[in-house]
C-alpha cells in the first residue's frame, strides 16, 4: 500500500498531465485548468516548507552537535528569520504592518535582496572568469586532432563574437556566425535527439511504474 | 573619485570583496557572506510564497471565503511535511506522485513535438530548409551539411555496434562536429564569465568608486 | 628548459592579475567600438517591432543575480523598445529569485520615460501601459495556464492589486492577445516555453539567454521556434545598439560599454592557451 497508492497516483495524474494536450474539447481544458490552478500550485508552495525545513534542520543539528563551521548556522538560520521577518510583516512593497524606514534608511525586502544578495551571488559567479582562465591555460592542450579542432573553433568563435573579429577581417563575424548556424546546430540537435529520446522513456517509465527511484529506499 | 555616501552601496561593495577574497584563500570573511547569500536567499523565497501564492491561492479561498475545496490541496500538501516523521513518512510519496505525474505526463507531448518532431522537420532536406538560410543556393549547401552533421553524430552516440566500416568513419566524422560545437560552446562561455567579472566592476569603480562614469 | 618550465607553469595570481587588469583598464579609460548586428538579434528586433496595437509583449524575466552583468542589459534594452513602440507589457518571472531584479528593470526604465513625457498619453502608466504579475509555482502552473486565462493564473500582482480590476487585463486575456513572448532567462526556461506554451496554443517565443547555454539554443532558432535569439553581453549590445539607432532612445548601454574589456579579455585568455600550448608542444618534442 505504501508503494502503491503513489504510484496509482502517478499513473492517474500523469494521464490528467497527457490528455489535455491531444484532447482541445472544452470540459478538458477547463477541468486541466482548475486543477492546476487550484490544486498543484498549492502543492508547489507546500512542497518549499519542505525544502525549508530540510535546510533548517540540517544547519540546526549542526550547531547542537558542533560541526565544522557550526556559528556559520546561526548566521545563516539569523539572517534567514530576519529577512523573512521583513518580508512578512513589512510586505512586498514595504508598506506593511512591520515599518521598513528609519527616516531615509530603508530596508524592506527589496532593498535588502538588491544590496545583499544581488552582489553575493553577482560576485559569486564573477569569480569564475578567474578559475576559467587559469584552467584554461592549464588544461586546454591540442593533443589530438579533435582537440585542435576544439580550440580553433573557440579561438574563432571568441574572436568572431565581438568587434575585434571585423577589425581582423570583415568576414570573420560571419564565419563565426556559421560556426554557429550549421556545425554547432548538427551536433547539439544529435545530442538533443538522444536526450529527447531519453527524457521520453524516463516519463514513460515513471507513469507505468518501471521506474520507482522517486519512491526512495527501503522495503517499505 | 567620488565616492558614494549611501550606505547601502557600501554594504553591497563589502558583500562583493567578501566574496572576491576566495581568490586568496577560504576565509571566514567568505564563509560569513556565504551564509549570508543563502538566508537572504531563502528569507526572500519565503515573502514571496505567502504574498503571492499561499495567500491569494489558499489563505484568502479557504479561510476569509470559506470555500472548502480548498482543503483538499492543504491536506495533501501538508503531507509533503510527514518527510520530518520518520513513523509516517511514506506520506510524503503522495503530493510528490502527484506533482511529478502530472509534470512527467504533460512532458511527454511536449517534449516529443519540440525535441524531436519539429527538430527532425529543421533536419531534413526540404525547400523550406533551404530557404530559411537566406544564402540563395548556399542554403542548400548548409542543409546538406547540417543532415550530415546530424546523422554522424548520432552515429558517434550509437554504441549497439562497433564503430568500423561505414559507421566508424560516419561516427569519425560526427566526432569533428561534436568538437566544433563544443569548441563554439567554450568560446561563449568565456565570454559569460568575463562578463560576470566586468558587471562587478563596473558597479564595484563606478556605483561605489564613482571613478568610471 | 627553465623558459620552458615556465611556460608550462605561470602563477595563477599571475594570471588573475592580468586579467584583472585587461578588464579594469578599458573601464577607466573607455572607448567606443561598434558593434555590429548579427541576424539572430535583428530577428528578435523585428519581431518585437512588428507587434501590433492590439496585442501584447510578454517579457519573462528570469536571470538571477549570478547573470545578471548579461541579461539585465538585455532587459533594459527590450523594455526601452516595447515602451518606445507603446506596446503593452505583461513581466512576469518563473522564479521568485528574478522578481527583485525584474522589478528593478521596470521601474528604472519606466522612470526614464517618464521623466521626459510632455502627456499622461507619452507616460509609462502602470496598469494601462505593462503590468507585472508576479511569480506562481511551479513553471508549469503559468505556461500552460495562460493558455486559458492569465488573470485565473494571477488572482493578483506582484504589488498585490487584484488583476480583474487592471485595465490592461480587461484587454489581455489569455495567449490569444499575446504577439510575442520573450523569455530573457539564464537556464531552460526559453524551451520551457516552446515545448509547452508553443505547442499547445501556438504562442511565438524569443529568446534572451546567457553565453553559457548558447550553442543549445541554436538549434530552436534553426528551426523557427525562436523568433530571435539574443546571446549574452554581446547580444545586449546589439540589441542596444539597435534601439538606439533604430528608435533613438535614448539610455545608459551597460552592455556596450563592457565590449572593449570583454575583447581584451579574449584576447589574454587566448594568449594563455597559446602559450601554454607551446610550453606542452616544446616538452613534447624533448620527450
Amino acid at each position: 500500500m505504501k508503494r502503491t497508492i503513489p504510484l496509482v497516483l502517478v499513473f492517474i495524474f500523469g494521464l490528467l498531465g497527457f490528455i489535455p494536450f491531444i484532447v482541445p474539447h472544452e470540459i478538458v481544458q477547463s477541468s486541466d485548468d482548475f486543477l492546476r490552478n487550484n490544486f498543484l500550485k498549492i502543492l508547489a508552495a507546500f512542497a518549499l516548507i519542505l525544502g525549508l525545513g530540510s535546510l533548517l534542520r540540517v544547519h540546526i543539528d549542526k550547531i547542537k552537535r558542533k560541526g565544522q563551521n557550526w556559528p556559520y548556522s546561526w548566521v545563516l538560520i539569523i539572517t534567514f528569520l530576519v529577512t523573512a521577518i521583513i518580508g512578512l510583516f513589512g510586505g512586498v512593497t514595504g508598506q506593511g504592518v512591520l515599518p521598513t524606514r528609519i527616516g531615509s534608511f530603508s530596508f524592506d525586502i527589496w532593498t535588502i535582496f538588491f544590496n545583499i544578495e544581488v552582489p553575493l551571488g553577482a560576485t559569486m559567479f564573477a569569480l569564475l572568469s578567474f578559475f576559467m582562465a587559469s584552467a584554461a591555460y592549464r588544461a586546454f592542450r591540442a593533443r589530438s586532432t579533435e582537440a585542435t579542432l576544439l580550440l580553433v573553433a573557440a579561438f574563432i568563435v571568441m574572436l568572431g563574437v565581438l568587434p575585434l573579429g571585423n577589425s581582423i577581417s570583415p568576414h570573420l563575424p560571419s564565419f563565426a556566425q556559421w560556426i554557429m548556424d550549421v556545425p554547432n546546430v548538427a551536433a547539439q540537435r544529435g545530442i538533443l535527439f538522444g536526450v529527447a529520446l531519453g527524457m521520453l522513456a524516463t516519463a514513460l517509465k515513471i507513469i507505468l511504474g518501471i521506474e520507482r527511484s522517486w519512491l526512495g529506499g527501503g522495503g517499505e | 573619485m567620488n565616492i558614494s555616501l549611501d550606505p547601502w552601496v557600501w554594504i553591497s561593495a563589502l558583500c562583493s570583496l567578501a566574496i572576491f577574497s576566495f581568490l586568496f584563500r577560504d576565509n571566514p570573511v567568505y564563509k560569513l557572506a556565504e551564509h549570508i547569500f543563502v538566508g537572504v536567499a531563502n528569507g526572500w523565497a519565503v515573502t514571496f510564497y505567502w504574498h503571492n501564492v499561499l495567500e491569494p491561492s489558499l489563505v484568502d479561498p479557504l479561510f476569509r471565503h470559506g470555500q472548502l475545496l480548498y482543503i483538499i490541496p492543504c491536506i495533501v500538501g501538508m503531507l509533503y511535511l510527514t518527510r520530518f516523521i520518520p513513523k509516517v513518512s511514506w506520506l510524503v510519496r503522495i503530493p510528490i506522485g502527484v506533482s511529478m505525474g502530472y509534470a512527467v505526463g504533460a512532458s511527454i507531448p511536449a517534449t516529443a513535438q519540440a525535441y524531436i518532431i519539429k527538430q527532425i522537420q529543421g533536419t531534413i532536406l526540404t525547400p523550406h530548409n533551404f530557404a530559411s538560410w537566406n544564402a540563395g543556393t548556399m542554403g542548400i549547401v548548409w542543409s546538406i551539411i547540417l543532415f550530415i552533421g546530424v546523422l554522424c553524430t548520432l552515429s558517434y552516440f550509437y554504441f549497439s555496434k562497433e564503430h568500423k566500416g561505414a559507421l566508424g568513419i560516419a561516427s569519425r566524422i560526427g566526432i569533428m562536429f561534436v568538437m566544433i560545437g563544443f569548441g563554439a560552446a567554450f568560446g561563449y562561455t568565456a565570454m559569460a564569465r568575463v562578463s560576470l567579472l566586468i558587471g562587478r566592476l563596473q558597479f564595484l569603480l563606478g556605483d561605489w568608486l564613482g571613478i568610471i562614469n | 628548459m627553465k623558459f620552458v618550465d615556465y611556460l608550462t607553469k605561470i602563477d595563477r595570481r599571475i594570471i588573475y592579475v592580468i586579467l584583472l587588469a585587461v578588464v579594469v583598464l578599458p573601464l577607466l579609460f573607455p572607448s567606443a567600438l561598434s558593434v555590429r548586428v548579427m541576424p539572430p538579434v535583428e530577428k528578435l528586433f523585428h519581431a518585437i517591432d512588428a507587434i501590433p496595437e492590439e496585442k501584447a509583449l510578454i517579457i519573462d524575466f528570469d536571470y538571477d543575480p549570478q547573470t545578471l552583468p548579461e541579461l539585465e542589459p538585455m532587459g533594459f534594452a527590450i523594455l526601452r523598445h516595447a515602451f518606445s513602440r507603446r506596446i503593452k507589457v505583461l513581466a512576469l518571472s518563473l522564479y521568485v529569485q528574478p522578481l527583485g531584479l525584474a522589478q528593478n528593470a521596470l521601474i528604472q526604465v519606466t522612470e526614464e520615460f517618464n521623466s521626459t513625457a510632455q502627456t499622461n498619453r507619452d507616460s509609462v502608466i502602470y496598469g494601462r501601459d505593462y503590468v507585472f504579475l508576479g511569480w506562481q509555482p511551479p513553471p508549469l502552473i503559468p505556461i500552460l495556464g495562460m493558455g486559458e486565462s492569465i488573470i485565473n493564473v494571477y488572482r493578483i500582482d506582484y504589488y498585490g492589486n487584484r488583476t480583474d480590476t487592471l485595465p490592461l487585463l480587461k484587454e489581455i486575456k489569455n495567449y490569444s492577445d499575446i504577439a510575442l513572448l520573450v523569455s530573457i532567462s539564464s537556464g531552460d526556461p526559453p524551451k520551457w516555453w516552446v515545448e509547452y506554451a508553443q505547442n499547445r496554443f501556438g504562442l511565438q517565443v524569443g529568446a534572451g539567454v546567457t553565453a553559457v547555454s548558447a550553442s543549445e539554443f541554436y538549434p530552436f532558432l534553426q528551426t523557427g521556434q525562436f523568433s530571435g535569439l539574443a546571446i549574452g553581453m554581446k547580444g545586449a549590445a546589439e540589441y542596444e545598439e539597435l534601439v538606439d539607432n533604430q528608435l533613438h532612445v535614448a539610455g545608459r548601454r551597460k552592455a556596450s560599454e563592457a565590449l572593449p574589456s570583454l575583447t581584451y579579455a579574449h584576447l589574454v585568455m587566448i594568449a594563455f592557451i597559446i602559450i601554454g600550448n607551446i610550453g606542452f608542444f616544446i616538452k613534447r618534442r624533448q620527450k
